[in-house]
């Protein structure tokens, strides 16, 4: 496959929020203001930008089949090797948005951690074992453009609710319940570009 | 204690890896044996299902002694083809093709990194005549594959089964859950001339005023446009790689023999 | 009982309800809501997962070094539903079982609610009320799922369970409800419900 076209299917055609509707619970909890939004997907395409080529080596040298030993198939591994990984990724970058910008780590707050579990990233690395990527270009291209779909997708979301701040609507459905109705007309609105094929 | 020693993290880090890592190792090898017997059985069932001989529903309440008898009352001769349509090697008749070899063939068809020798594919013919190929492919989370079963004419579709590890679950788990969605492979003739042989598209049943002829079409499942676009590859890479064996076969039964048994048909040939 | 054992239970069903007030566990929540069995299957799972989970990592609550606390988590967690799942798989009465529960092993061990709880409780409270709590929380995810599946496979397919339900009436599945943005509109509405009941959730 090329790179190109890898590259924009990842982002848009199989956005990983609007195509397959991975990593919701911090893309509805922390897309208040369009900072912190920006924060956490630059988190996330960092975390995914690692963890997916780290799984993918893991993947092609370890865990596959005859991989290792000859005859011996760790294939069910694969879950909890993939796990480790993220989570040993994610931590570290939590110590180091704790180090630099303590304003973005405390604002994060409880999510951060939740990275680990965000099924976008663990999604990638499932993806990756899926679509038999030939080598580690494809890998990194890919996990880039979902990262970068992500970020997208979290950043036009809270566009949104800073402007629908200002709206008038109903207090029992203000903040959590016009945001999950405005993330659905959204994922409708980006059903278009599924079936294009590049 | 001081938890947040570099030391004590090292330590109970390596200990708790090393621990889950023993365990799971562990458990997957003890109970591999029961797990493979288990798997068999089912495999066995799927294609005992496509060639109608019952219902997966059946099978299972059966349980697996009574699949393997049947499976072995059943099977005619089971062998393995290549690219060219060629006998390669009968198989032995209680070997059956788990998941994870079709995964090995599916690499070996498509080519690529992945590929780790000449595909060498199975064929299953029951004694009634029925020929059962089997299929595998990506769907939407994970791998699908499943089992097609042709009449004695190895033209007309007699049946399918499919299964799939992680499709979601009323959408793209029809092509396993869904009676009627394998039912609407009955009949059908895929078209092994081209190298889209069969599809899974939208409006792909016959419908009334139709003048297209859409013998080798049947719908997709609606939501799931992922999982039956695999589903399609799937059938497309695996049929097409069977194609040079079908039409070979199916030459030979064009003749007036074909009613009697395979063997006749070569013997004339 | 005491009261604030009581709490624990109460809480997560309603008022701090996982879905609709924590936002957690939401991916899983789209993906096993076309139909009322696997919303079932999930709920079930997760109950189970998030109590023994809760209470094995309070156990270790005091030996877990700060700063690899989360791969100890997920560890732990994903080691326990690995098992649980290979074992399933070895019994011929429980293959069938496990078939359908492979699909959710995922969705299980990165559902938020799992990770989320022992953050938040199970690592600074006592293993029963710990259990407590992720049964709770498990319990309180269930009822948001079933409600929402109820409405899409009822709407999306006709039926319930399986069993048709209005397709006798001529009624034409709507296909839109079965795709996931209606998930999301649905949860919208559900808390749209609990918060003109309960003001004091709602948002400025």
């Amino acid at each position: 496959m090329e790179y190109l076209s890898l590259f924009v299917k990842s982002i848009f055609v199989d956005n990983m929020i609007f195509a397959y509707f991975l990593g919701m619970c911090s893309f509805l909890a922390v897309s208040k203001n369009v900072k912190t939004a920006a924060g956490l997907g630059l988190a996330v395409i960092a975390v995914l930008l690692i963890t997916l080529p780290v799984n993918y080596l893991l993947n092609t040298y370890v865990l596959a089949p005859d991989a290792l030993i000859e005859g011996v198939d760790l294939s069910f591994l694969s879950f909890i090797v993939f796990i480790a990984v993220i989570a040993a990724i994610v931590q570290v970058v939590e110590m180091v948005v704790e180090k630099f910008s303590p304003e973005l780590y405390s604002s994060l707050g409880i999510f951060l951690p939740l990275i680990a579990v965000n099924c976008a990233i663990l999604g990638g690395s499932l993806f990756m074992q899926q679509k038999d990527f030939l080598n580690i270009g494809e890998a990194v291209v890919y996990s880039l453009g979902s990262g970068i779909g992500w970020f997208l997708a979290i950043v036009s979301l809270a566009a949104i609710r800073e402007k629908m701040a200002y709206s008038n609507v109903p207090a029992a459905l203000k903040g959590l319940g016009i945001t999950f109705i405005t993330v659905g007309l959204m994922g409708i609105a980006f059903m278009t570009f599924m079936g294009i094929s590049l | 204690m001081n938890t947040n020693n570099n030391v004590y993290t090292i330590i109970y880090t390596t200990l708790i890896v090393v621990v889950v890592a023993a365990l799971l190792a562990f458990v997957s090898q003890s109970l591999k044996g029961k797990q493979d017997a288990n798997e068999k059985a089912d495999t066995i069932s799927q294609m005992l299902t496509a060639a109608q001989f019952g219902t997966k529903a059946e099978f299972q309440k059966a349980g697996n002694a009574a699949v393997l008898a049947k499976y072995a009352d059943e099977i005619g001769q089971a062998f393995t083809v290549n690219l060219n349509g060629e006998k390669v090697q009968d198989l032995d008749l209680t070997k059956v093709y788990s998941p994870k070899e079709l995964k090995r063939q599916n690499y070996n068809i498509k080519g690529g990194s992945n590929k780790t020798g000449e595909p060498e594919i199975p064929v299953f013919v029951f004694k009634n005549g029925k020929t059962v190929v089997p299929i595998y492919g990506a769907g939407l989370w994970g791998p699908v594959w499943g089992y097609i079963a042709f009449e004695k004419d190895l033209k007309t579709i007699a049946g399918a089964y499919f299964d799939h590890e992680s499709e979601t679950a009323g959408l793209g788990a029809k092509i396993k859950d869904d009676p009627a969605f394998q039912a609407e492979f009955i009949g059908e003739k895929p078209d092994f001339a081209q190298a889209n042989v069969f599809d899974i598209v939208k409006g792909g049943s016959p419908k009334e005023g139709d003048t297209e002829i859409k013998d080798n079409k049947i719908d997709a499942i609606t939501g799931a446009t992922m999982t039956s676009q695999g589903l399609d590859t799937a059938i497309d890479t695996w049929l097409g790689a069977y194609a040079k064996y079908f039409q070979g076969q199916q030459a030979a039964c064009d003749k007036p023999c074909c009613e009697g048994e395979e063997q006749n048909c070569k013997e004339e040939e | 009982m005491d009261a604030k054992l009581k709490e624990t239970i109460l809480n997560p069903i309603f008022k701090g309800n996982p879905i609709t007030v924590l936002v957690l566990g939401i991916c899983s929540s789209l993906a096993v809501t076309v139909t009322m069995k696997g919303a079932l299957v999930m709920a079930l799972s997760v109950i189970v997962v998030t109590g023994i989970s809760s209470l094995i990592l309070s156990l270790l609550r005091n030996t877990i070094p700060g700063r690899v606390r989360i791969i100890v988590q997920l560890v732990v967690v994903a080691m326990m539903v690995i098992l649980v799942d290979q074992i399933l798989k070895s019994f011929e009465a429980t293959y069938a079982i496990d078939k359908q529960l492979s699909v959710y092993i995922g969705l299980i061990i990165t559902n938020c609610i799992v990770m989320g709880r022992i953050e938040a409780f199970a690592l600074g409270n006592k293993p029963w009320p710990s259990f407590l709590d992720g049964v709770a929380n498990g319990a309180g995810y269930g009822m948001i799922l079933l409600i929402v599946a109820f409405f899409r496979e009822l709407l999306g397919s006709g039926t319930l369970f399986g069993i048709d339900i209005l397709n006798r009436f001529g009624y034409v599945p709507n296909n839109l409800v079965i795709l996931p943005p209606f998930a999301l509109i649905l949860l919208g509405c559900i808390v749209w419900v609990q918060r003109s009941i309960q003001k004091d959730l709602q948002e400025k």
